[in-house]
Formats: structure tokens, C-alpha cells, sequence
């Protein structure tokens, strides 16, 4: 695994992001970028060469959930491993998120013992 | 008395149209006629504003009787909002009592760090100045080696302490979440009321109602944190619930 990948942290609330940017500063990943909601993430995978995104689910203006649809439509992101970090806890949530091709999903609150298994998880299965 | 009946002519009105009448002055006698029927007609329009505002009443009563949000928001949505706001209590007060006691294990260290180098540093200065006998040498190397091993341990511990204290800041975003929830609630209650106001005084008529529902139901909508996981059957309660779903799934 290259610690070194960039990675796009997806949050409305800042201090989420601080604390996911911090534990994953804490596994080795600095090259960290930040966005507010799927609309202002977007642009910035496209634009960039992200190679991961941990997003939440519920943020204004462009939830989770679509963020994650619209990257795996685009010819260009559909093979970026997305990791969810939410509070949302429905069964059907998780499954509409598994559909959509999620790559891991994290129920707040969580530790960062478990958000270092799934990221372990997560790039272990791509190989 | 109220029944009594009431000429739309007063007498002297009467005396005084015969007399301009006779006197041929025909549009002074008209204007007798005309002032006496408009204020039959103020009378007749207050009666219909007084009936017209008692249908509004009684029909926003009535829609009132059959808007079954109002009864959801009573019975259900502000009990709820309740035990959110008394959820973020607990989660404030959880994350304060992790926070204070991970500074709790943090500063026994620091001061017990402070403590060995100030007992180091009389023999470690004569060390630097080659002053120093070989008994205070032996001494020397025994208070570094202790040092030294209990460094890595008590660093190990800051560290944890320390990641213990970001991940208590989590209640800011759980908590967040759940204070919107209530304050969504508190502007639909708010626009109830106004429209309520609106009925009641008619002189606020320019008061807008707020019709931009919250409610655009989307095909699964985001709850936000859940307050009583224990309770409800359609939620997972935690990562190990998460875990067995998805591998259930083939994950």
C-alpha cells in the first residue's frame, strides 16, 4: 500500500474531518485533502489524482451516497475505493451503500483501531 | 332593544330632504339620500368581514382538526427532539469525562518526566564537566537506563491518551447532526404558529407563512445518529453489526 496516495477526506462537519485526517496521519497517510459535501468533492476527483476517499453520508447539498453513484458512473473514477464513516445506521442504508459499490463501511462513533482494519480491508482486497 | 328597529332615515335627516324638496334644491336632497345609504352599506360590509373572518376560523379549525402533522409533531416529534437534546447532554458530557481523563494519565507522566531529569541533572552536568566520581557515574547510568525503559512505555501511553482525546471531539459532528434535527423541527412548529397568528389577526395578513417543506422524501432518507439503536429492529447497533451485514452480503 502506498501511504504517500492522495486521499479526499468528504465531511460537513470540520471536526470529523480533523479527527479522520489526524488517525490517518497516525497510519501513515499525510497526503490528505478535505471537502465539505459530494458537490465540492467531486470537481476535485475529477480534477485530481486521488486515489481515496473516506466520505460521510449526510451532508447538505450533496449526500454521501450520490457522492459515491456519481464516482462510480464516471468512466474515469468508477475504481476508486470509497470508504463511508457515518452515523447512519439503517440495515437498508448499508445495503443501498453495498449496492452502490461501497468498499467499506464505518458507523460513528468508531475507533481508530476500527478505521485502520477497514482500510487494511479495504486495499488488502484490491491487492 | 337590540331587536329594535332602526330607520335608515333619521328624523331630521327626513325634515330636512322634505324642506330641500320643496325648496327644488334637488342635489342637496340627494346627498341626504346618498350619505344615508352608504353608511347602511359600511354597516352591510363589516357584517360580511365579520362572517367571511368567522368561515376562515372555523375552516382553519377544521384543517387544524385533520392535519395530522400537528398531532405527529406532539406526539412523536417533540417528545423526540427531547431525548435528542438529551442525547446531546450525555454525548457532551461523555466526551468532557474522556477528555479530562486522558489528561487524567497525561500529566502524572509529565511531571514524573520533569522528576527524573531534574534528578538526572546534577550528575549528568558533572558528567558534561568531567567531574564526576565513579560511584556517581554507576548512579548516573542506572537513572538513564531507568529512564530510558520507562520512556517507551509512558510514550506509548501519552500517545494513546492522546488519540483518545481526538476521537472524544466525535460528539461535535454526532451531536451536530442532532441539534439540526431539533431546529428543523422548531422552524416547522414556528411556521404552525405563524399560520395559526395569521388566522387569528387578520391585521397580519403580510406575515408569510413558511412553505418550504422539509420534507422531500427521498428514496432512503438520512436519519442521522441513532439515539435508541437498542430499540429499533432496522438499525445495526455498531461496527459489528455493520461487519455482519455486509459479509452476509458477500462482502
Amino acid at each position: 500500500m502506498n501511504r504517500n496516495m492522495k486521499v479526499l477526506i468528504v465531511d460537513d462537519f470540520s471536526t470529523m474531518r480533523r479527527i479522520i485526517k489526524n488517525l490517518l496521519r497516525d497510519l501513515g497517510f499525510t497526503n490528505t485533502f478535505e471537502a465539505d459535501d459530494g458537490n465540492t468533492a467531486l470537481p476535485m476527483l475529477k480534477e485530481g489524482d486521488f486515489e481515496f476517499v473516506v466520505t460521510d453520508w449526510n451532508m447538505p447539498i450533496m449526500q454521501g451516497i450520490d457522492l459515491l453513484k456519481e464516482i462510480r458512473k464516471d468512466p474515469k473514477l468508477k475504481n476508486l475505493p470509497v470508504l463511508m464513516v457515518t452515523a447512519e445506521a439503517k440495515r437498508e442504508q448499508i445495503i443501498e451503500a453495498a449496492q452502490a459499490g461501497v468498499n467499506g463501511y464505518i458507523v460513528k462513533p468508531f475507533t481508530a483501531g476500527t478505521l485502520k482494519e477497514k482500510l487494511d480491508k479495504v486495499f488488502e482486497r484490491l491487492g | 332593544m337590540a331587536n329594535e328597529l332602526m330607520p335608515l332615515l333619521s328624523l331630521s335627516q327626513a325634515k330636512a330632504l322634505v324642506a330641500h324638496l320643496e325648496a327644488q334644491q334637488i342635489s342637496a336632497a340627494n346627498e341626504i339620500i346618498e350619505s344615508a345609504g352608504i353608511a347602511a352599506a359600511s354597516e352591510d360590509s363589516m357584517f360580511g368581514k365579520v362572517g367571511e373572518l368567522t368561515r376562515e376560523l372555523h375552516d382553519t379549525l377544521l384543517s387544524f382538526q385533520n392535519d395530522t402533522r400537528l398531532l405527529d409533531m406532539a406526539g412523536q416529534d417533540i417528545p423526540d427532539a427531547k431525548d435528542r437534546l438529551n442525547y446531546v447532554i450525555e454525548m457532551t458530557d461523555a466526551a468532557a469525562n474522556k477528555t479530562m481523563d486522558a489528561v487524567d494519565t497525561c500529566l502524572p507522566i509529565a511531571d514524573k518526566l520533569i522528576e527524573d531529569l531534574e534528578a538526572v541533572i546534577p550528575n549528568w552536568q558533572g558528567l558534561m564537566r568531567r567531574e564526576l566520581a565513579l560511584g556517581e557515574f554507576k548512579i548516573l547510568c542506572h537513572q538513564v537506563d531507568d529512564m530510558i525503559n520507562e520512556s517507551t512505555s509512558r510514550a506509548l501511553t501519552l500517545r494513546s491518551s492522546l488519540t483518545d482525546i481526538l476521537m472524544a471531539q466525535d460528539f461535535q459532528d454526532l451531536t451536530g447532526q442532532m441539534i439540526r434535527r431539533v431546529i428543523l423541527l422548531v422552524q416547522e412548529i414556528e411556521s404552525k404558529l405563524v399560520g395559526i397568528l395569521t388566522v387569528c389577526h387578520a391585521g397580519s395578513a403580510g406575515l408569510k407563512l413558511n412553505t418550504n417543506k422539509s420534507d422531500v422524501k427521498r428514496d432512503i432518507e438520512a436519519e442521522g445518529p441513532i439515539i435508541n439503536a437498542e430499540e429499533r429492529d432496522d438499525v445495526v447497533n455498531g461496527q459489528d453489526d455493520v461487519d455482519d451485514l455486509l459479509s452476509s452480503l458477500g462482502f
